[in-house]
């Protein structure tokens, strides 16, 4: 059998990578390097636009209002259209935090005009938190209302071989925006610990191969199965078949289960909320160390 | 928060009371040494710097460290010679320049760090510069003309400002790290170009968009000799001479804090023969600080940011000699985030470190981190587990053939817990001690 091949579609590298989010990329290019499969990575910057023919598998990763605001009418007019094309026609995406938030209808910032979405997903997002574009806010009043904490998702997993599973996946959130599904938007998965997409149980979206979540950490590598979700469905999508020789992840599981244990204890066998920071004067603020 | 007001209090009217007013140094990475190598500075120039601990650099820090200073009456002893000399935490600039109005305000750099606490860069910068406007109009900012975000901070602000940066562009490197927040132009968002980058985003820059350009630097390192893991020689030449600096301490980020503790000296007008004098500073703690432990030779390197992490390792790699270390990372209270280190460069350094043992509470995530940067692939590096900090250098010392020096980096809790294990062994000092 000849080499296979994925093309990744890597959005805007230099503006939307705040989080460690190059580690979601290294995922996808070392699981599947140690399978053979070649990776040819695209970066996608301002301006360029997206063949939706070209790219199996689409990334973008998080950053702040500042950096939403450089890219949002580039992602709405230019890429946007491209993106939902390859999603429609069975290609991958993981959208992580803000640009989750801008593959929706609109997102909305706490001060000014709506951001236009991609309209990719049938979701839409609220930003609750205080104007850091100003800067008359203290850290304490900033950090307000923001969802920051560990993350574990309940991920109804229907891969494209179809075989349903459940799968807990783990990460760290961080955000101070609210995201709501549409009557057309599935969730990705339930919240068993954290926040979510607004506190409603619902976490992230999901629409063919396409994933937006708030999910950090970065989650590709402590959560392998989702990582192979997507090298799979971008194979689907390239040869129609999609076999993927498992890997040992012994590492990656240790460190799944090292977030699952720190969300035990206070209630054996429940996972602890985590926390949304109150407003000022309640909230530990780090004290440095 | 009432002892937070009796604090701002005490905070003001005893700093005040200094009679050469305060320098205060901030910014991301750097600053304590910075500190250290200007308090040498000033000590050689007949000046009696009071200083704070590395980490009491917030408004309560500096409330407590200039009490142990004074009298039971409340006040500091009249001495003319008395200078303040104070690191203060990035997030806690503004409170503290509203107690504390200095005579010369240093910033060293701004990266990607506790971006769960800071929120984002812009935002802290944009902080920043309202609490300038607060500042005396004699106030004099020293800043890194090779951070955009600085060398065009609070633009607009008549204050005084001396800019600094490296001229030796024979350390330039391929392009901007990943490890750096690609700052847009300051001025108009612009995208900016480098004709040299020195690490992340430090370098020599300029925006095609709108033509703004590092400023050219009033303090210079005109040359910058890395000499191995624990030492270099910076020359640098100021609008007064020039002066040639023996640092026992590593690196181009250090050459940076010397040359930022020149141009606060410049500020200060301290004589110029004073400044050779940052060659009598003692590697920090925790800065790549010696310490022998059963007859083998041990390091202990503070890393705890992507860029500082990076940095780290890239010094002590850099003469291509394989390495043994102990790695380290632990999260903070309640904030478990630590993505960050998806954005060091270990991709760089495969292959370098035959053993490696990771500890910390965060060890597992380490490890996969340095699985997906390859070191696993082939038996680059023999790695071990053992979250225990103890138990983690116990093991790293009998990976680590005998001869070979062990290099522990890692984050502040880990080598807290260690430095304080080697402390009750008596094989270090406390740290009030050195």
């Amino acid at each position: 059998m000849s080499v296979r091949a994925i093309t990744i579609g890597y959005l805007y590298p230099e503006i939307m990578s705040g989080y460690g989010d190059r580690g979601n990329l290294a995922a996808i290019v070392r699981r599947c390097g140690w399978r053979g499969i070649a990776t040819d990575v695209r970066e996608l910057r301002l301006g360029y636009r997206v063949d939706p023919d070209e790219v199996d598998l689409f990334l973008i990763g998080n950053g702040g209002e500042f950096h939403q605001r450089l890219i949002a009418t580039d992602l709405a007019d230019v890429k946007g259209p491209g993106i939902c094309e390859a999603v429609g026609e069975g290609a991958a995406l993981l959208a992580v935090g803000a640009g989750y938030e801008l593959l929706g209808r609109f997102y909305q910032p706490s001060r000014g005009v709506e951001l236009p979405g991609a309209r990719l997903f049938d979701t839409w997002t609220i930003q609750q938190g205080a104007d850091l574009t100003t800067a008359s806010c203290t850290i304490a009043q900033a950090r307000a209302g923001r969802a920051i904490g560990d993350l574990l998702v309940r991920w109804d997993c229907a891969d494209p071989g179809r075989r349903l599973r459940e799968e807990l996946l783990v990460g760290f959130e961080n955000h101070s925006a609210r995201t709501y599904l549409g009557p057309t938007a599935c969730a990705l998965g339930q919240v068993v610990a954290g926040h979510g997409n607004n506190g409603d149980g619902s976490e992230g979206v999901r629409l063919g191969n396409a994933i937006g979540t708030y999910l950090r950490g970065p989650c590709l590598p402590r959560n392998p199965v989702l990582t192979d979700f997507l090298i799979r469905s971008a194979l689907q999508r390239r040869y129609g078949g999609a076999e993927l020789a498992p890997l040992p992840d012994q590492l990656e599981h240790a460190a799944r289960d090292a977030a699952l244990a720190r969300h035990q204890g206070s209630r054996p066998g429940r996972a602890r909320p985590s926390r949304v920071v109150r407003p000022a004067g309640h909230a530990p603020v780090g004290a440095g160390r | 928060m009432a002892a937070l007001a009796i604090d701002a209090h005490l905070l003001s009217g005893l700093a005040s009371e200094i009679r050469r007013g305060a320098v205060i140094v901030t910014g991301t990475n750097g600053k304590g040494t910075t500190c250290r190598m200007l308090a040498r500075v000033m000590r050689a120039s007949g000046l009696r710097p009071i200083t704070n601990q590395e980490g009491a650099n917030q408004p309560r820090g500096l409330a407590t460290t200039l009490l142990a200073h004074a009298s039971p009456a409340g006040h500091l002893p009249a001495d003319d010679r008395a200078v303040g000399l104070f690191e203060v935490d990035e997030g806690s600039l503004p409170e503290v320049l509203s107690q504390v109005s200095p005579t010369t305000l240093v910033f060293t750099n701004v990266f990607r760090d506790q971006m769960d606490r800071y929120l984002d860069l812009d935002y802290l910068t944009r902080r920043w510069e309202r609490c300038l406007w607060s500042l005396p109009a004699d106030t004099t900012l020293v800043l890194n003309a090779d951070d955009p975000r600085l060398a065009y901070l609070a633009a607009d602000l008549p204050n005084p400002r001396i800019f600094y940066g490296l001229d030796d562009t024979g350390h330039h490197r391929s392009g901007v790290d990943h490890t750096s927040d690609f700052p847009r132009c300051p001025r108009c968002t612009g995208e900016l170009g480098y004709t040299c980058v020195f690490y992340a985003q430090l370098g020599h820059w300029s925006c095609a968009h709108c033509g703004l350009t590092r400023p050219a630097p009033q303090v210079r390192a005109a040359k910058v000799d890395l000499i191995g893991p624990a030492a270099s020689r910076v020359q640098i030449a100021t609008p007064a001479g020039e002066a040639v600096l023996e640092i026992p301490l590593p690196g181009l980020y250090n050459a940076y804090n010397a040359v930022a503790a020149v141009a606060a000296a410049t500020a200060g007008q301290l004589p110029g023969g004073a400044l050779p004098a940052v060659t009598e500073m003692a590697p920090g703690f925790l800065r790549m600080e010696p310490v022998t432990i059963g007859g083998r030779e041990v390091h202990l390197a503070l890393a705890k940011n992507p860029n500082g992490y990076t940095e780290v390792l890239r010094t002590l790699l850099r003469d291509g000699r394989p390495k043994h270390m102990l790695l380290a990372l632990n999260d903070r209270d309640e904030e478990p985030d630590v993505s960050w280190i998806w954005d060091v460069d270990f991709e760089s350094l495969c292959g370098l470190v035959p053993s490696a043992v990771l500890s910390g509470n965060r060890a597992c995530d380490l490890a996969v981190r340095l699985k997906y940067a390859g070191w696993t692939d082939g038996a680059a590096a023999e790695i071990t587990v053992e979250p225990d900090p103890v138990g983690g250098l116990r093991l790293a010392l009998a990976h680590a053939p005998e001869g070979q020096p062990l290099w522990v980096v890692g984050t502040y809790q880990v080598l807290w817990q260690l430095r304080d294990w080697l402390r009750r062994q008596g094989l270090v000092n406390a740290l009030w001690e050195s």
